[in-house]
Formats: C-alpha cells, structure tokens, sequence
C-alpha cells in the first residue's frame, strides 16, 4: 500500500518574534514625539477602514491627520435607527495619553449630548486608557446612543422622555436632520 | 527683332514695285509654288530642284525671302502631317488593341514590333531626309546671292534657325498625333532587346570564361579604361562580339531615328526604364529571401564591371554609336549648333566617359533604392530570423546610407508591425522576442536610435496594454535555460545574455557616468560629436540620453522598476519554493546581475529570500544531525520507516516574502508529529524563533506499493494527503474524504483528480445525490492509461493544475491593493459626503501610506474610480464622487 517515501520542502514560516507587532499600542513611550503620534493615526486609520465595521466611519480632514470627521449610524432596534450623525474628533498632541475631543456635528437629541453636540461619556474623559482607539470611541458612542446614561444626563428633556420610547422615536425624528454633504 | 526690320524692309520694298516687277514676284512665286509642290508632294522630281532655285532667287530678289521660309515650311508640314504621319502610326495601329489586350504577354508580338518599328521609323526617317534636304536647298538657293556680301555667320543663322523651326514642327506634329500605346511599344521593345543583349553577352562570358579567369584581377581596370576610353569601335576590336555589335548597331539606329523625330525624352525614359527593369529584376534575383548572405557587394560588382554589367555595356554601346552616328550622320558637322538639344540631353555625345559615369550613378542608385525597398518590405521577416539575418541587414544599413531614406523604412516597419505583431494572436513572449531582435538589428542600422525610438513607440504602447508583459519579461530575463513551452528560449537567452553583457560594460560606464571626467576623455567627448540625424524628434532630448540599452527599453515598457522587481520576486518565490534541493547557484548569479542593473536596494528582498534558502540548507542539515544523533542514543524509528531524515524544510522570513498562498491541510498524523518534531528542534536551535509550518506548500516524494509494482510520484502535499487516506481504508466518500484532508469538498474533487487521472482512484456515484464515491484501483486493470510503464514511473505534477501556485501572483497583490484604496474611499466619502477626483487622489496620497503606499496616477485612480461606478458603489455627479445610497 501507500508509503511515504520522504516529506520534504514543506514550507514553514519562521516568525520573528523580534520583527513584527507594529500595532500594539505603545505604552512605553512617556514622551511621544509627533512622528509617533502620526504612525499611530495612521495605523488606526488603516485598522477601521480595513475592520469593516458597519455604521461607524471617520476619515481625517484634508490636510490635518488631527482633526477627523467621524460618521455613526444609529443602530438597528433602537429609536436612533436609520438617522445618521457626524462627529469631529480632534486629537491632542499627546494622543493617544490623552483621549480625543468628539463632538457632535449633527444635532443629537440624545440624554448625554447637549445642544452644542458635547457628549457626556467615560472613556472619553477619566476613563480613557491609550489602549482605546478611534474604532472603539466610535462603536462606544454608537452604542451609547442605544444605551444612554439616564442618571447624569446633559440632556435633561432627552433623559425624562427616554422611557417613553415611542414618543421619542417621534422627537428624534423630529428634530433630526441629516448631515449635509 | 530680325523679322520685324525685314517687315519693315518689305514695306519699303512694296512701294517701290511696279508692274513689271509684281508681274515678275507673281510668275516666280507661282513657279516657286507649283515646284514645291511637285518636290515635296509629287513625283520628288530633284530635276525641278534648279527651277525651284531660280525662283526661289528671284522672290528673294524682291526681298520676299520670308514669304518663301514660311511658305516652304507650310507646304513641309501638311505633306509631312498628311501623309507620312499618319502613314507611320498606322504601323503601329494593329498594336493598340493587342497592347490593351495583352499588357502582361507582350513577348509575343516582340519581333513584329521590332520589324515593324524598324521598318516605319527608316521609312519616316527616309522622308525627313528627303524633306531636310529640300529644305537644305531652299536655304542654299536663299542665301547664295549674298555670298559675297555677308559672312558665313549669317547663313548659318537663318540655315539654323530654319532647321530647328523644321525640327520643331516635325515633332510636334508627331506627338500631338501620338498614340497612347506607343511609349509602352518603346519601352517593350527596349526591354527586348536588352534581354536579347543580356543573353548575347551571357554566352560570351562563358566563353570568354578561360580568359577572363587569367586576368580576373585586372578586370576591373580594364572595366573602368574602357569606361575612360570610349572607344568607339570596342565592341568591333574583338571578333566575337560581332553579334552583339550588330544587335547595337541596330539599336542605335533605332535610338537615333527615334531622335530624329524628336522623341529624344521619351526614347530616354523607355530604355531607361527598360534598363531599370532588368537591374531590378537582376536584385531581385540576387537578393531573393536569403537573409543569410549578403547580397549588396554582389551587386555592386555586376554594376561596376562594364565587362559583365548588360545595361552599362549596352549603354556603353549606345552611346557610343550615336556619338559616332551624329558625326557621320550630319555633313554640317563641324557647325556647332547652340539650338540642337540632343547635346545637351545626352552629353555623351560629346564626352562619353562624363555621360557614362552618370549613368552608372544613376544605376547604382537605383540599384541601392531596389535593394533597400526590397529589404525593407521585408524587413519584419529578416528581423524574426535576426541573428541569422545580420548579413541583409548590414546590406540595409548601406543602402540607407547611401539613399537616405530612413522614414520610409520606419512608416514600412510600423505598419508592418501594426498588421502582423501586434494582434491579439501574436503572443507576448513572441512580442517581446521581436521587440529585443528589432532593437539589436536597428542598433546596427542606426547606432543612435533615433529610428529605433520610433518604431519602437507602437510596440511599447502594445505591450502595457497586455497584462502578462511584466511577467514574460521576467521569465525572459531570468529563464536562461528556456524553460518555458512557448519556445521562446531564444528569447530568454538574448536577454540573460544582455545581462551579462551590461556587467561587461559596468565600468565602462561607471566612468561614463562620473562626475569627474578628466579634461582628455571630455575632448575626446567633445571631439567625438556629431549632431543628431534631422530625423531625431527634438522634443525627445539629445542622444546622449538616448543610450541604446535593451534592457532599458525593456524595463521602459514597464513603466517603473519596482513592478518587474515584484514580479520578478513573486516568480523567484515560486521557484525558490518548489525546490527540493537547496540548489540556488543560478538565482544567485541572476540576481546579482539584475542588482548590478537595478541597484543593491530594489533587490534587497530578492536577497533576503536567497539568504533564507542559505540560511535553510544550513538549520535543516543541523537539525537533522542532532535528531539523528537521539536516534541513535535509543529512540526507535518513527513507524513505517518515517524518519526526520527524509524531511527538509524551507524555513523562509515570511516579512520578505510575496504572501503565501493558504490552504488547510490536515496531514496524517504521523506526519504531522514529524513536523512537530522538527519544529520543536527548531526551537530549540533558534530560540525565540517558532516554526509555523505552511502546510500546504511543498512537495512529496512518494512510493505506491501495489501487489505488483510500486510506483513513484512527486506530488503536492495534499495530493499525498489524499492518497494516504487510502492505506487504511480503501473507499471513501468524497465528504468524508475532504473532512480527513481537512479541504472543502470542491477543493478534494479538484484535487482527487490527479490520482484518478493516474488510474489509481476510481470516482463512482454515491449514495448521496452529491456525494462520490472514492475507490482506490487495486489491481490496476485499467493501467492502459498509462501506457507501458509497468514498473514504476516518476511523474512531476509540473503543471497539472494551473491554479497550483505557491505564492500570490502579482495581480492579486494588485487587487489587494485595489481593495484596500475601495475601503479608504468608501470611508472618505462616507465623512466627507462628495469629494472630487483631484481631493480623493490627494486624500489617498496622504493617508494611505500603508505597505504598499498608494503609488498610483490620477488617471489609474479614474478608472479605478469608474470601476466603483459602474459597480453602482459610487456615483458621479458634476465631478463629484457620492456614495451610492
């Protein structure tokens, strides 16, 4: 019957331990040059656009890899569905020790976002960590908008009508408007 | 200005007249009539010459001289129109219809035209005479009274002046009569006779052979005396060119009457033309379709030796008999006639040697011009068999040289190329082979390339067209041993070659290229200049930059380096990854070569990979001797004989490779333990370092033992997946095969293929309404298939399928890239709404610097753009991109 005579030239990959992870954030690093803040952007750029995730988008402003316009979808089965919202991040030069500034471009009639389109959320202030990353700000405050927090709202209209979700369905279509192109 | 003070004589005159002298001029001008009459028209009645004289005196008497010349003439013309004109074209009447009918036969009617031209051109000849020396009369019966009290001078002026008023008439009234055919007749008739020649003097050389052998040296001189000499009588010096001198003769005569009734262009252009076609008919005999020799100094020798050459030895004959014909022919010979222009057309009447230079001039340019038409019409075969054609090319080059006409040669060429290589059924491979045998032959025609360049342009542009142009040239560059099917390692050869051709000339140019040229190789520089041809594009730079350097124009087609880089890596992953031996001298030295070419940095990846091949023959030898040595100390065989030993991994830095491709593969277990065995080995040696093994890769050297024979195979690892699932179980369903291999369904059927093709695995019908049934062949009835090989039989899977590659190819690179600037544009768009060309393209630029960063040109990005469109993922509206909603 069958034999195997010899196995040969099967090719294995020798992988460098030293040579790759170019995408682990950076902890060591106490000061961060702008080199390296940019490499970061960049890398994090690529990643969402490569990730594929549906109902989030952003993409850095003409000339500046610091301010970028951000894009959520509100999620299915939620009174923000269908509605489309644009954000601003800008980001520090320190990012990513410091988290970056998101705003509501699009007016939000949400619990934890005022009139100025500000957003009331945890990550994005005491507890932001660089792990985090513009894919994970953005799918944060697309879930906050199904999952507001009712007990520290900016909002406070948006926060007493929430537990009347078809009334507010209503207002958000109401006061939604698309973002312009 | 003379007739007009004779008019004014005349008015004098006709004051004075009376009775008796008017009755005189009507009488003597009545008698001057009926005798012209009766001279020219009747019965040619020479004996009316002396009362013809009187009268004619006696008008002049009465200054009524001009009323004779004119009348005379008159009376000359409607003879000569009425009858012998039209008498002289009903000769050739019978023809006209024959030649409309039988343009291509004339030979047929040849020696009826040669009798009857003879015939009517004498006869019409003999009438001029007859008319010329009427005239000569009437001219001698004018001027005599006033012999005495003028000088010749005079005489001579009117005699000329009436003669070429003859000579005038009598050709006009010819040509205005002439018949369409008659200058085909001519030219026919040439050609006749120059054949006729052309043997006559062929059967000489053959006798004269024994004689012309002996002095074969000299030949040429005394070729070239007898061209300085013109000796009138040369052809009568030697007895047995008594034949041809008497077909000459007879020409001459013919030429001669053809002057005489002033056909002297015509009669030119129709032996001209005669002669033209039998030289042409002699190169293209000569040059035939053998590109092997050369065939121009051949030529030139028929040209130059008068002794062999027909048309200048006839020309030669000619002429001379018409310089002496003129002499003979005209008594007034000695009067120098300023009006005559047979001088002037044919200046070998006078200087003979000077007329015949001319013409060989002119037949060697013809010559050059016939052969170079030749070479060029056919210049795309010559240069498909280039190597072995070199000789016609060299002949081409000297033609052009001499005429001068190289944008004939490239409009020829171009559209020879348009219509015979650059089709969609030539293939690539034989694209480029005749792009590189073209620039090497052009190279010898025009060392500055500027002719090159333009022929090259519509290959050029053909070739980007063509989506396997990068990969044919890399095979063409590194595949010196021909090892693609298409036969096109010939190809292959000549660029491998070019390679190292380039090594050789490395330092010359590197001292080329310095900065610091030292002032003596800047002289010679400076002194070895020489502006471009006129043919040179100015808007293509000086040639200086215009190096005619193959591989250059190779890579040129390409666009950049980097692309044939890649192709050039992903095919040396393919080839690195398929050996079995570590083998990689040839890679080597190709690569070293191409680094010399494209510079130590765009190959460095290339090295890396051949280190990895060093680098695996090395760890592999290492970790086989230390397993071997555990053997040793005790451990038992691994079962069924399967040890380490016969294991040899390709450990290869995947960072530098072309991405693989990846395919699960569940390998027997056995196996599997193998390969974890020489991975933990290599840990062990290597320390961080990790084996990931690509189990999909490789090949398999196998033994199939049957009750009767054994047979062997190298095969790829799933293939000998496959068939090992059958040393335990002999049948299996094609699900639950592809569950053991650890392949979906679809892959194994593809793959089982290769084993049934053997006849090795019967595929019957299962259960299952898709589900097959896998039988292994046990007693090999069917072995037929595989004709007579009984024992066994080394089999390579080669290219038993052609998706079977080990690394992506470079269009799926490019279609990864593709999608990863879709993702950045649908993502650009999705934030910013509508954006135009210019800012996505500029966007891209910016942001999407991944590996590979976005490289691509505005017009690329358009069409991928239009792509996107018409995918209905964008839209386009005022020249703004949206997405599609």
């Amino acid at each position: 019957m069958a034999t195997v005579n010899g196995y040969q030239g099967n090719t294995p990959v020798a992988a460098p331990t030293t040579a790759t992870a170019p995408k682990q954030p950076v902890n060591t690093l106490k000061t961060v040059d702008t080199q390296s803040v940019l490499k970061r952007l960049q890398s994090e750029l690529m990643a969402l656009m490569m990730s594929g995730d549906s109902g989030i988008s952003a993409f850095p402003e003409e000339d500046n890899i610091f301010c970028w316009k951000g894009t959520i979808q509100g999620s299915k089965d939620t009174v923000f569905e269908g509605t489309e919202y644009r954000l601003s991040l800008s980001f520090p030069n320190d990012y990513p020790f410091k988290p970056p500034k998101v705003k509501f471009e699009t007016g939000c009639f949400h619990p934890n976002v005022d009139i100025y389109g500000n957003i009331c959320l945890d990550i994005l202030q005491d507890k932001w960590s660089s792990a985090y990353d513009v894919r994970t700000i953005l799918l944060s405050i697309q879930s906050l908008l199904g999952e507001p927090n009712i007990s520290s709202p900016l909002n406070s209209q948006a926060a007493q009508l929430w537990s009347n979700q078809e009334e507010y369905r209503k207002m958000v279509e109401k006061l939604y408007k698309p973002p312009s192109a | 200005m003379e007739e007009s003070t004779s008019m004014y004589c005349n008015l004098g005159i006709l004051e004075k007249l009376n009775d008796e002298s008017v009755q005189e001029i009507i009488e003597s001008y009545n008698g001057f009539c009926a005798t012209t009459n009766s001279l020219l028209n009747g019965g040619r009645d020479i004996a009316v010459g002396k009362e013809f004289v009187t009268h004619v005196r006696s008008l002049c008497k009465h200054g009524l001289q001009s009323l004779a010349h004119d009348h005379f003439l008159r009376s000359l013309e409607e003879t000569f129109e009425k009858t012998f004109v039209s008498k002289f074209w009903r000769h050739f009447d019978v023809y006209n219809k024959v030649a409309v009918l039988e343009k291509n036969k004339p030979l047929i009617y040849d020696d009826e035209v040669l009798e009857v031209l003879c015939k009517a051109l004498e006869e019409i000849c003999m009438e001029i005479q007859y008319q010329e020396k009427c005239l000569f009369m009437l001219v001698h019966a004018i001027e005599s009274p006033r012999d005495c009290s003028l000088e010749g001078k005079p005489i001579l002026e009117s005699k000329v002046h009436l003669f070429a008023k003859y000579q005038l008439m009598v050709s006009s009234v010819l040509m205005a009569s002439l018949p369409p055919h008659f200058p085909e007749m001519l030219y026919w008739y040439f050609k006749g006779r120059l054949e006729e020649l052309s043997t006559i003097m062929d059967g000489e050389l053959e006798d004269g052979n024994d004689s012309q052998d002996k002095d074969d040296m000299d030949l040429d001189e005394k070729g070239k005396q007898r061209t300085g000499e013109m000796d009138i009588d040369q052809s009568n010096n030697h007895g047995k060119f008594s034949e041809k001198s008497k077909l000459v003769k007879h020409i001459g005569k013919v030429v001669h009457d053809l002057r005489t009734l002033g056909f002297t262009s015509m009669t030119e252009n129709a032996y001209a033309s005669a002669i033209f076609s039998l030289l042409k008919a002699k190169v293209h005999n000569l040059a035939g379709e053998d590109y092997r020799s050369s065939v121009l100094e051949p030529i030139k020798a028929w040209i130059q030796f008068v002794s062999q050459a027909v048309p200048l030895q006839f020309l030669n004959a000619l002429l001379a008999y018409l310089g002496e014909s003129e002499s003979y022919d005209s008594p007034t010979a000695g009067l120098k006639s300023p009006l005559a222009s047979r001088p002037l057309r044919c200046p070998g009447t006078r200087n003979p040697s000077e007329g015949l230079v001319r013409w060989r001039l002119r037949l060697e340019y013809f010559a050059y011009e016939t052969l170079q038409d030749l070479r060029i019409a056919k210049l795309f075969e010559i240069i498909v068999d280039y190597p072995e054609s070199s000789p016609a090319i060299e002949d081409l080059k000297q033609c052009l040289e001499y005429t001068g006409q190289h944008s004939k040669l490239v409009e020829s060429f171009i559209s020879a190329l348009k219509y015979r290589l650059l089709t969609a059924g030539a293939s690539t491979n034989d694209i480029l082979h005749q792009y590189v045998s073209t620039i090497k032959a052009l190279r010898t025609i025009d060392p500055t390339g500027v002719f090159l360049e333009a022929v090259g342009e519509p290959i050029r542009d053909y070739l980007r067209g063509r989506k396997d142009t990068i990969k044919c040239i890399v095979t063409m560059l590194t595949d010196g041993t021909g090892g693609n099917p298409n036969g096109s390692g010939n190809a292959g050869d000549s660029l491998l070659e070019e390679l190292n051709r380039d090594e050789e000339n490395q330092e010359n140019i590197g001292v080329d290229d310095g900065f610091n040229i030292d002032d003596k190789q800047a002289w010679i520089n400076a002194v070895c200049w020489e502006p471009d041809p006129v043919e040179a594009d100015p808007l293509k730079g000086s040639r200086n930059r215009r190096k005619v350097d193959i591989l250059g124009m190779i890579v040129g087609i390409i666009g950049s380096k980097d692309q044939l880089v890649n192709e050039y890596r992903v095919m040396l992953a393919e080839k690195l990854l398929n050996k079995s031996d570590y083998e990689i001298d040839s890679e080597i030295r190709t690569l070293e070569l191409l680094k010399i070419h494209f510079g130590e940095s765009s190959m460095q990846r290339c090295e890396i990979m051949l280190n990895d091949l060093i680098d695996s023959k090395r760890t592999n030898a290492n970790i086989k001797a230390t397993i071997e040595k555990q053997f040793l100390a005790g451990s038992e065989l691994g079962e069924e004989g399967v040890s380490l030993g016969l294991l040899d991994a390709t450990i290869i830095s995947s960072n530098f490779w072309p991405p693989m491709q990846d395919e699960a593969l569940i390998v027997p277990g056995h196996i599997d333990q193998l390969l974890a065995d020489y991975a933990k080995r290599f840990n062990e040696i290597k320390t961080p370092r990790k084996l990931l093994w690509k189990k999909n890769l490789g090949t398999v050297k196998l033994e199939l033992q049957f009750d009767d024979r054994a047979m062997q195979f190298t095969v790829a690892p799933i293939h000998a997946a496959i068939i090992m699932q059958f040393q335990d179980q002999t049948s299996w369903t094609s699900k639950n095969l592809a569950a053991a291999v650890g392949v979906p369904v679809d892959v194994l059927s593809r793959r089982i293929n290769f084993w049934i093709s053997k006849g090795i695995i019967k595929e019957s019908v299962g259960t299952g309404s898709n589900d097959h049934l896998y039988n292994l062949v046990e007693g090999m009835v069917d072995s037929s298939k595989n004709g007579d090989n009984t024992g066994s039989c080394e089999e390579l899977l080669g290219g038993d399928e052609d998706g079977e590659r080990s690394v992506a190819s470079v269009e799926d690179q490019i279609r990864n890239e593709m999608t990863v600037y879709e993702k950045f544009i649908l993502g650009m768009l999705t934030n910013f709404g509508s954006m135009a060309l210019d800012r996505i393209h500029n966007t891209l630029k910016m942001f999407c610097v991944a590996d590979p960063p976005y490289d691509k040109s505005l017009q690329q990005l358009q069409s991928f753009l239009s792509g996107l469109v018409s995918e209905e993922k964008l839209e386009l509206r005022d020249g703004m991109y949206f997405l599609k909603k």
